[in-house]
C-alpha cells in the first residue's frame, strides 16, 4: 500500500479510524457468538 | 472551496445525486431476488461468500469498462492513505452482509429488512457528528431529513408487520440481534464512503480497494467458520448449481452500490443513504409480484403494504426535496478541507472532486488489461452460467420484465445524467 510513516500516524490518530475499526471488531464478535 | 461553483452546478450535481439515490434503490433491492432462487440449504457463510466473489468480479469489472483502471492509479497516488479506508469499509459490509443471511433465517426477510435499514438513521448522526451535514440547515431542512427518515422507518416496519410470515421461533432474539448489528455496521460503513467523496476520490476507484476488504474478510469469516479452506472449498463445489445466481445477486448490488455511492458522494449521507434504503419497496414489488408472496391474503393485507409503501415514498420525497443551502454547503467543504490538511491531499484534487469534475492528474482511457478484466469476468460468469440449473421456483413472468426493464431505465437514464454531469467523477 505504501503508505509513509507521517501517513500512517495520520491514519491511526484520527478518530474516523477508530469508530468502524471498533464497530468491525464488536461485529466479528458477534458473528462469532450468532453462529 | 468550491470557488465559482454557481447555483446551476450546485443543483445539477445535487439532482445527480438524488437519481442516483432512487436508482440505488431499485438495484439494491433486485439483489435479493436472484438469491431467491438459490437453495435455501446452503450455509450462510457460503451463500455470503458467493455473494461477495460476485461482489469481486462486478467491482473490478465495470469500473475497468466505465472508466478504466488507469484513473484508479491516479486516485491512489493523490490519496493513498484512503485505501486504509476502502479495505475497512469492505470488511464492514462483509461481516454485515453475513449477519442478514443469519438474521433472515432465524426472523425472516420481511422483519429483518426494515431493522437492518435502520442504518440510515445512524448514517445520519455519523453525517451530522463527523462531516457537518445539515450544520447551518435551515429548520425546514432539518425536518425535511430526520421526519422523512423517521416515516421511511415507520413505513418499513409496516411493511414488515404487514408481510410477516410464521417466523422460525426459538432463535427470534438472535435473529434480532443479527439484523441490528448488520444495521449498525452498514451504518458506520458509510464514514469511509463520505470521508473518500469529501477527499474527493472518485467512487470507481473506491469500490475496487472495497472489493479487495470484503473478499479477504469474508473468506477469512468462512474458513474459520467452515472448519478450514478444505471444508470451504468442497462446499463451494458442492454449491455449484447455485453459484450463478449468487453471484448475479452479488453482481445487481454492485450496481446498486455504486449508484449510491454517487448519492454519498453528492447529497451526503445523511440524505443519500435513507433514499438508497428505498430498495425496501422494491424488494416488496419482488416479492408481491415476481415471486407471488401475499398470494391468497386478505383485502386487509394488501391495503396494510400499500400504506406503508406510501409512507416510506413520503419519507424517500420529504428527503429528496431538502436540498443543501449555501452555509452548509459550506459547512461540507470545512469537512473536505480538514481532510485535506490533515492528510496533505493536493488542494485541486479536492476542489475538483467536490465540484464532480476529474483532477487535472487524471489519467483517462482504457487500457488493455481492463478489457482482459472484463473478458475474464465475463467468462467467470458464462462458466458458472454453464453449470447452473434452472430452480424450480414459479416465477410473474410479467412482473419481471416490467421490473426488470424499469431497472434498466433507471440505469441508463440516472447513467446519463451521471455522465452529463460529472463524467462519472
Amino acid at each position: 500500500m505504501g503508505l509513509k510513516r507521517t501517513e500512517w500516524r495520520a491514519v491511526l490518530t484520527d478518530v474516523q479510524f477508530w469508530v468502524p475499526l471498533g464497530v468491525l471488531l464488536a461485529g466479528l464478535l458477534l458473528l462469532r457468538w450468532i453462529r | 472551496m468550491t470557488g465559482a461553483l454557481g447555483p446551476e452546478r450546485v443543483r445539477r450535481l445535487y439532482l445527480a445525486g438524488v437519481a442516483s439515490g432512487f436508482a440505488a434503490g431499485a438495484w439494491l433491492g433486485a439483489a435479493e431476488a436472484p438469491t431467491k432462487l438459490a437453495s435455501l440449504a446452503l450455509p450462510p457463510v457460503v451463500v455470503s461468500l458467493a455473494m461477495v466473489l460476485g461482489v469481486f468480479v462486478a467491482r473490478w469489472s465495470v469500473p475497468a469498462l466505465v472508466r478504466g483502471t488507469a484513473g484508479v492509479g491516479t486516485d491512489v497516488r493523490e490519496a493513498p492513505h484512503l485505501v486504509v479506508w476502502a479495505l475497512l469499509a469492505g470488511g464492514l459490509w462483509a461481516v454485515a452482509n453475513t449477519l442478514t443471511i443469519f438474521a433472515i433465517r432465524d426472523i425472516g426477510l420481511s422483519i429483518a429488512f426494515p431493522l437492518w435499514n435502520a442504518n440510515s438513521l445512524l448514517g445520519i448522526v455519523w453525517g451530522i457528528v463527523l462531516f457537518n451535514e445539515l450544520r447551518g440547515a435551515r429548520r425546514a431542512q432539518w425536518f425535511a431529513v430526520l421526519g422523512g427518515a423517521a416515516l421511511m422507518f415507520l413505513g418499513g416496519t409496516a411493511l414488515a408487520v404487514a408481510s410477516t410470515r410464521a417466523t422460525t421461533g426459538g432463535h427470534a432474539w438472535r435473529g434480532v440481534t443479527a439484523a441490528l448489528g448488520a444495521g449498525v455496521l452498514w451504518g458506520t460503513m458509510y464514514i469511509p464512503y463520505r470521508k473518500a467523496y469529501l477527499t474527493g476520490m472518485n467512487p470507481l476507484s473506491f469500490v475496487t480497494f472495497f472489493s479487495v476488504g470484503e473478499l479477504v474478510t469474508m473468506t477469512a469469516v468462512a474458513m474459520a467458520q467452515e472448519g478450514g479452506l478444505a471444508t470451504l472449498a468442497r462446499d463451494l463445489v458442492e454449491a455449484r448449481a447455485a453459484l450463478f445466481w449468487l453471484l448475479c445477486g452479488g453482481f445487481v448490488w454492485v450496481v446498486g452500490d455504486l449508484f449510491q455511492q454517487y448519492a454519498a458522494k453528492y447529497v451526503g449521507i445523511s440524505r443519500g443513504i435513507p433514499l438508497s434504503n428505498t430498495n425496501q419497496l422494491w424488494g416488496l414489488l419482488w416479492g408481491l409480484f415476481v415471486f407471488g408472496e401475499l398470494r391468497g391474503s386478505g383485502v386487509e393485507r394488501y391495503a396494510e403494504v400499500i400504506g406503508g409503501s406510501l409512507v416510506m415514498a413520503a419519507g424517500a420525497v420529504a428527503i429528496a426535496s431538502a436540498a443543501a443551502g449555501a452555509t452548509e454547503r459550506s459547512a461540507w467543504e470545512a469537512a473536505a478541507r480538514r481532510e485535506q490538511t490533515r492528510y496533505h491531499v493536493d488542494p485541486a484534487y479536492v476542489r475538483a472532486g467536490l465540484r464532480g469534475e476529474a483532477a487535472a492528474s487524471a489519467t483517462r482511457g482504457r487500457r488493455p488489461v481492463d478489457w482482459l478484466i472484463v473478458g475474464s469476468a465475463s467468462a467467470v460468469f458464462v462458466g458458472l452460467g454453464l453449470l447452473a440449473r434452472r430452480p424450480a421456483v414459479a416465477l410473474g413472468w410479467t412482473a419481471f420484465t416490467g421490473l426488470v426493464a424499469a431497472m434498466l431505465a433507471l440505469l441508463v437514464g440516472t447513467g446519463y445524467l451521471l455522465w452529463r454531469t460529472t463524467r462519472f467523477n
